[in-house]
């Protein structure tokens, strides 16, 4: 990481530039600008030249931040890899490509394996920093947290307050009645 | 009593056809998962973070990946979820296909539907209640089996949704829909773009007309399988691009294709399934100017030019013509001139999705009629297609399998589930077509969509992969690739059609031995109870299918216990109980046989008695008015009987006199229910009590007639129950005074089946030992005289049967060395050559086995042969039962009658070397239990 702000002139400016984000604890990360890219806000910033001197957010802790940034970091490798393996037409390399995608995948599903509080928080922070691909997969996780339970397990489940008045309760039976039957 | 083990298993038995959903109630009780549970979570633990607080898109997200049953208990949860469950953006397409669809429900959804966009259902009863969703802005209906769907109904819908872009009715036919309805369409939704209708008896000139002239966008009808259409007025439709006819009956050929080719706009033309002329085909080649696509699948006027001329249509001036002897993946290659597409490939959008936008609607087009005109091929299965299916057919629906277009989708697998079925009747999976799936790679695929998060597209792949495992082969692929546990997942569902066809899955799969024992360890047995709970009245296709597989499964000794563990007999048994559907109480029925089978390994027997109501309600089971239910019934009273409890308790339900009845009425039935109703008498006849009843009750002729039967296992049972019988001297009587001498007499000299020659010989010798003498002598007849002259003949018949059944057994080189060498191997050589394998199942009483050695001091040398011949079968080492029976020869103290038996001067050798084999059986397990 440290000798990264160095080869910022290579060729391939983009793939190598490093650029610095600071969580709400103020804590300074500094990663490959691709990976950070993958957060659309992230990008944005960058593009409007905002990232000089490192990009606050303060809606982020740096415990959760250092979590999104492996998922950039995991997924922005896994797009190199694959598209240098599409690029040449080389059949071993071709023949690699799924497996990098069952190792995605493996990935994916340890990476979100996680404190129903942590989830809340990459959900939040995946939101926030628009990363489609880190949003797409917390809310699968929560949905599937979902599937198949009753309206009071799912309270349970968030620890959500019950506010409906007994009246509101017997009519939303009412209007749901149809998707049961 | 004997009693008999090796009862009839399950019947493996495989569905492969879904059938029409009848109506039907069926149980009590079930409750509708959604009930709430305990009330009043207290907010106990402070929460750290509050879910509710998510912003709104994080949510709508969360909403979008749930199905509605989901999203209505999420929505349940909380105001702020309740708001946004009703976003416009979750209500702009609904698929109510899987739900009721009346008017009350309309009404409850209306104040949601204010921006929904497309929709789809089932039913014309749903259509009826489509105006009260309220949904106005409505811009495309797809709507299937609508067959009662009424021009009243159409009306409204056309008139309360007049922005309707896209309108879909089919395949059933409308028959009551009429050119009037049509007209009425035409003239409310001037945005119509598209209008596809199956089954219409007619569309006449004013209907097609007025959709020429009111509907200034319409560029894609479709009218199949209808009767008469006007050609000519569909040629006013100036704006059409895509036109398909396929299976239209009444087409005037020369005239459509006169109009139809000067068609200003039409790029597609689709005359499947029609009896359409090579001279009109060739008149559209020549005469259109913007034609490019003539689809042609299944026109047997084409296809027999074709074979004549081969190059029939090969000047096609660059438009394609796709017929089954077509290579139709290279043609369609043609249609993307400079674009590197392989030809399996071709229907995948990518690579064409960024080319003119013509191809990609050409395209779109052609999977929508490939799929409809491949599936309704797959349903009516003409003759001559099977080398069009195994070459091209099955690659296509594969292909489309993988449509963008989820309708394309799920009629592909509908179609890959209806074309391996080649008998309906039968359900007969013709084995190349659905190998030809396999190595196509389809069962990867169909397990893929079977996975998929769509209810309707996990119904029909789960119904495809369940009618492709009738083959051994592809069922060992699926439960290879995972199927097993993705179908126990999809048997989970909510959804009763997703459920349906994965029990019909696990159904057909379970049939495979293999396979049982990856279904317990998925957990599919717990799932298939389940399933029985859970779905109430009106769903024989879910219980049936439920029933079917816990049937084969329970036929496998391991299972059994789990689906008794499960639950399974309370299940089944309430099955039987309550349910009125016959299928259902079939399979019921045939799984309380299977459950009850392992009667010596668990404890089920015993269990499925003690389920109350088990016995009475198959006992009247047994008076069903489907034949198959009253066979399984029996098949398990069978089974049953081989516990002493159940045994009493069936007759105290009424069994004997249900079961004499039974058989009396099924003369003219099938072997099976033949055999299982003996068999079921023969079960209950171990008890004096039964037995005496069901002579008494009329039982005896009509086993005779099942006696008589040229079918092995018929006769064999009706000879096991006639033995039982024939142990009490009034039951010996009523035999031969109803003829049944000869008849069994003719079982023991020619029957293929030793088993039914060696107790035919046995009722023999119990009916002429000397007892059933002393009941006549007694005299309950009245015209003894006459009868004892017709006794006395019919004995010496007898005997001199079971002389010679014995004899059978005899090699007399073997049996001379055997009586001269003292050695035991000798003696092992004979028992072994002489021994009835399946007599070793069988389970004497201790007033059995005491007949026998009385029978071997009877003065007769034949009965006391036929006594030892007896003896030494049931107690030779290994059979099931012969430690118990040699442990009440010792107590009878027949070691001394044996000896005597074996050293008697007068005795034949046969009898003599029996008893020595007899009496060395009985050391064999005196030292074996002195161990």
């Amino acid at each position: 990481m440290a000798s990264a702000g160095e080869s910022g002139d290579g060729a391939d400016g983009k793939g190598v530039t490093t650029i610095t984000i600071i969580s709400s604890d103020n804590e300074a990360f500094e990663v490959l600008e691709a990976a950070a890219s993958m957060s659309l806000t992230i990008r944005h910033l960058i593009e409007d030249g905002c990232a000089d001197g490192g990009i606050p957010l303060p809606n982020v802790t740096a415990g959760i931040l250092a979590k999104v940034l492996e998922y950039c970091s995991k997924h922005v490798a896994a797009v190199a890899a694959s598209s240098e393996a599409g690029s040449s037409s080389n059949a071993a390399d071709a023949a690699a490509a799924p497996e990098k995608e069952e190792d995605l995948a493996s990935f994916d599903k340890a990476f979100i394996d996680v404190e129903q509080d942590t989830l809340y928080d990459l959900l939040m922070a995946a939101n926030y920093l628009e990363v489609k691909g880190l949003l797409d997969l917390a809310c699968q996780k929560v949905a599937d947290m979902i599937k198949g339970k009753t309206p009071d397990a799912i309270r349970q489940t968030f620890k959500i307050k019950n506010d409906f008045s007994p009246e509101q309760e017997e009519k939303i039976r009412e209007e749901n009645q149809w998707a049961f039957e | 009593m004997t009693r008999r083990v090796r009862r009839r298993t399950c019947r493996e038995k495989a569905k492969g056809v879904d059938e029409v959903v009848g109506e039907g109630r069926a149980l009590r009780g079930s409750s509708h998962v959604g009930s709430a549970g305990a009330e009043g979570w207290e907010d106990a633990a402070a929460a750290e973070v509050d879910w509710t607080a998510l912003p709104d898109d994080a949510l709508l997200q969360l909403f979008a990946r749930l199905n509605y049953r989901d999203r209505a208990s999420m929505a349940a949860a909380c105001r702020a979820w309740r708001a946004l469950g009703s976003s416009p953006c979750l209500w702009s397409a609904l698929d109510l296909r899987a739900h009721r669809c009346d008017p009350e429900v309309a009404s409850s959804l209306a104040s949601r539907c204010g921006s929904l966009r497309r929709l789809r259902l089932r039913g014309h009863e749903a259509a009826e209640a489509v105006p009260g969703l309220r949904a106005r802005g409505l811009r495309e209906v797809v709507a299937d089996g609508c067959r009662g769907l009424t021009d009243a109904t159409l009306a409204v819908l056309a008139a309360r949704h007049e922005d309707l872009e896209s309108l879909q009715i089919g395949p059933d036919p409308l028959e009551r829909i009429s050119s009037d309805a049509l007209r009425h369409v035409a003239l409310c939704c001037s945005h119509l773009r598209r209008l596809r209708l199956s089954g219409l008896r007619e569309a006449d000139a004013d209907a097609v007309g007025a959709l020429a002239r009111y509907c200034p966008f319409l560029e894609d009808v479709a009218f199949l399988d209808c009767g008469a259409v006007d050609e000519a007025a569909l040629a006013g439709i100036h704006t059409l691009r895509f036109l398909s006819v396929a299976g239209c009956r009444n087409l005037k050929w020369a005239t459509a294709s006169a109009f139809w080719a000067q068609l200003p706009s039409l790029i597609a033309i689709d005359v499947s399934r029609t009896d359409v002329s090579p001279s009109a085909v060739s008149r559209l080649i020549s005469h259109s100017k913007t034609l490019k696509l003539i689809c042609t699948l299944n026109c047997i006027s084409v296809e027999e030019e074709l074979s004549h001329n081969p190059a029939a249509f090969s000047n096609s001036k660059g438009k394609l013509v796709l017929t089954i002897t077509s290579h139709i993946f290279k043609s369609i290659v043609s249609l993307f001139p400079g674009v590197d597409v392989k030809e399996h490939g071709v229907f995948n959008q990518c690579n064409w999705r960024h080319k003119d936008k013509i191809v990609g609607d050409i395209m779109s087009w052609l999977e929508w009629i490939l799929s409809q005109s491949l599936l309704r091929i797959a349903e009516s299965n003409p003759h001559g297609m099977h080398d069009f299916w195994l070459q091209q057919g099955t690659a296509l629906l594969l292909s489309l399998l993988k449509s963008s277009q989820e309708d394309v989708q799920e009629r592909a697998a509908t179609a890959l589930a209806t074309f391996v079925v080649i008998d309906d009747e039968s359900a007969t999976v013709d084995p190349a077509r659905s190998e030809t799936v396999m190595q196509n790679g389809g069962i990867r695929m169909l397990l893929d969509l079977a996975r998929c998060s769509r209810e309707s597209a996990q119904s029909e792949a789960a119904k495809a992969i369940a009618n492709l495992s009738v083959n051994a082969n592809v069922a060992k692929a699926v439960a290879d690739e995972g199927g097993i546990t993705i179908l126990t997942n999809l048997a989970k569902s909510m959804n009763r059609l997703v459920a349906e066809e994965a029990a019909g899955g696990l159904w057909n799969l379970s049939v495979g031995d293999d396979h049982k024992a990856s279904i317990a360890a998925s957990g599919g047995i717990k799932a298939l109870v389940d399933l029985i709970f859970r779905w109430p009245a009106g769903t024989d296709g879910v219980l049936e299918r439920a029933a079917g597989a816990l049937a084969n499964l329970a036929a496998d000794d391991k299972c059994s216990l789990e689906v008794a563990k499960a639950g399974g007999v309370h299940a089944l048994v309430t099955l039987a109980r309550l349910c009125k559907l016959e299928g259902v109480l079939e399979q019921a029925a045939r799984a309380l046989a299977n459950l009850a089978v392992h009667g010596d390994n668990n404890d089920n027997n015993a269990a499925v008695g003690q389920e109350a109501g088990a016995l009475e309600s198959l006992v009247q089971l047994t008076s069903s008015q489907n034949e198959g239910v009253r066979q399984e019934a029996a098949g398990a009273l069978w089974n049953l009987s081989f516990d002493d409890r159940n045994r009493e308790a069936i007759a105290a339900a009424g069994g004997v006199e249900a079961l004499v009845s039974l058989v009396q009425e099924c003369l003219n039935a099938s072997e099976g229910l033949q055999e299982r109703a003996a068999g079921a008498l023969w079960g209950l006849s171990v008890s004096e009590a039964n037995s005496i009843a069901i002579g008494q009750g009329g039982g005896v002729a009509p086993l005779l007639m099942l006696a008589r039967s040229e079918v092995e296992d018929v006769h064999e049972t009706a000879a096991g129950a006639l033995w039982n019988l024939a142990f009490y001297s009034g039951n010996a009587l009523r035999i031969v005074e109803e003829g049944g001498v000869p008849v069994l007499v003719n079982i023991c000299s020619s029957s293929g089946s030793k088993m039914a020659r060696f107790m035919s010989a046995l009722a023999l010798a119990y009916m002429f030992d000397g007892r059933m003498d002393e009941v006549a002598l007694v005299g309950t007849s009245s015209d003894s005289s006459s009868k004892s002259v017709s006794v006395e003949g019919a004995r010496r018949i007898a005997l001199k049967h079971i002389e010679t059944f014995v004899l059978s057994f005899s090699d007399p080189h073997m049996f001379s060395m055997a009586a001269a060498s003292s050695t035991p191997a000798a003696l092992c050589q004979v028992a072994e050559a002489v021994f009835i394998h399946e007599a070793g199942h069988l389970r004497c009483s201790g007033a059995e086995i005491g007949r026998f050695v009385a029978m071997l001091r009877n003065p007769s040398p034949i009965l006391r042969a036929c006594a030892a011949f007896a003896l030494l079968q049931f107690t030779i080492p290994g059979g099931r039962h012969a430690v118990h029976h040699a442990g009440l020869l010792q107590k009878a103290g027949a070691g001394r009658v044996l000896r005597a038996a074996a050293a008697a001067t007068t005795a034949s050798i046969e009898a003599k070397i029996f008893a020595r084999i007899v009496l060395r059986n009985l050391e064999h397990h005196q030292s074996g239990t002195s161990t």
